[in-house]
């Protein structure tokens, strides 16, 4: 009764396929570089978890945080 | 100045072929001078779906080589104003054509035609090269699945590194009745991932498998896909036309915010 709908696998694994298409890596990999991005950023910006956010597209890396895009 | 598009989706089997075959003889209905390439070497294909399969004398490696003349390979359809195909070799292999000889075929069809249609190869190796190189633009065609979406993707990052002047992207075989129950991914999810402009979106229509199997358009058939087609054409030609109702999401809220949604 109560299925994870199989749209949202879908989704979860397609998003994480192309990001990893995207920069050549794998989905561990990509991991690893928004969480360093967000650690770096954090000495310089004041920012929480919740509003940082790493958007791998496919001719640039874009960083969101607090609703703004850099 | 004709238009040269290429149809592209990177993997087999999600309906480059008949896209290619519905959207030539549309476009030559809407009184368009069409020609409908099939580039797919050694897998020859648009002359079956568009039931032209006993015509073929001479073929695109001919025209190439020198064998023949351009018009002397180019069939007519018939049953269309105005649509002609040039057909693919059954019996060579992606080698036999590079990149430029493309570029300067298109180019020489350009003076006589309004749409150049390429029907591109599965796969990301010459065959996709050589449909690309003459191409102003591309229609991206996939289907609402994990592979077909990846594959796109990666199709649509090759484009961009050719510089093509346009991208738009086609969603196939939608089950309407899937996206409802929550185990089919709707358009938005599509192009959100994609990130290209929608062209069209179509149903999964059996009407198309039947056209098929009488090599005949689902165009020029009263049917779902066909009135989609028949869209995506008009759309090609730059005009404005609605989206058909294919209903993403049967929940209230969802329904709401359709009606403020301009796709």
């Amino acid at each position: 009764m109560l299925r994870k709908s199989s749209v949202s696998i879908a989704k979860d694994r397609v998003k994480a396929l192309v990001v990893s298409d995207r920069v050549h890596c794998t989905p561990d990999v990509y991991d690893n570089i928004c969480r360093e991005l967000y650690s770096s950023l954090s000495k310089y910006i004041e920012l929480t978890e919740d509003d940082f956010q790493v958007n791998i597209k496919r001719t640039q890396v874009v960083i969101t945080f607090a609703g703004e895009e850099v | 100045m004709g238009e040269v598009i290429v149809i592209t989706s990177g993997k087999g089997g999600v309906g480059k072929t008949t896209t290619t075959a519905n959207l030539g003889a549309g476009l030559s209905k809407l009184d368009q001078k069409v020609v409908v390439i099939d580039t797919d070497l050694g897998l020859r294909n648009l002359d079956v779906v568009m039931g032209l399969e006993n015509l073929i004398v001479y073929n695109l490696v001919d025209v190439i080589e020198g064998t023949c003349r351009l018009k002397q390979a180019l069939i007519r359809d018939k049953r269309y104003e105005n649509l002609y195909l040039l057909p693919s070799a059954q019996t060579k292999d992606k080698t036999a054509i590079s990149p430029g000889q493309m570029k300067k075929l298109t180019s020489e069809l350009r003076d006589e035609f309004d749409y150049i249609l390429l029907d591109c190869p599965a796969g990301i190796e010459q065959g996709f090269m050589n449909a690309i190189a003459g191409a102003d633009r591309a229609i991206i065609v996939t289907t609402p699945e994990v592979s077909a979406i990846r594959d796109a993707d990666r199709i649509i990052g090759l484009l961009e590194n050719n510089k093509l002047k346009q991208m738009d992207l086609i969603i196939n075989r939608i089950r309407i009745d899937m996206v409802k129950r929550g185990d089919m991914m709707t358009v938005d999810d599509v192009t959100e991932i994609l990130s290209v402009p929608l062209i069209g979106a179509l149903p999964d229509d059996e009407q198309v498998v039947i056209g098929t199997n009488q090599g005949e358009p689902v165009i020029g058939l009263d049917s779902r896909a066909g009135t989609a087609y028949m869209n995506i054409c008009k759309r090609i030609m730059g005009n404005e036309v609605p989206f058909m109702e294919l209903t993403n999401n049967t929940g209230f809220l969802s329904r709401i915010t359709g009606l403020f949604k301009k796709d």
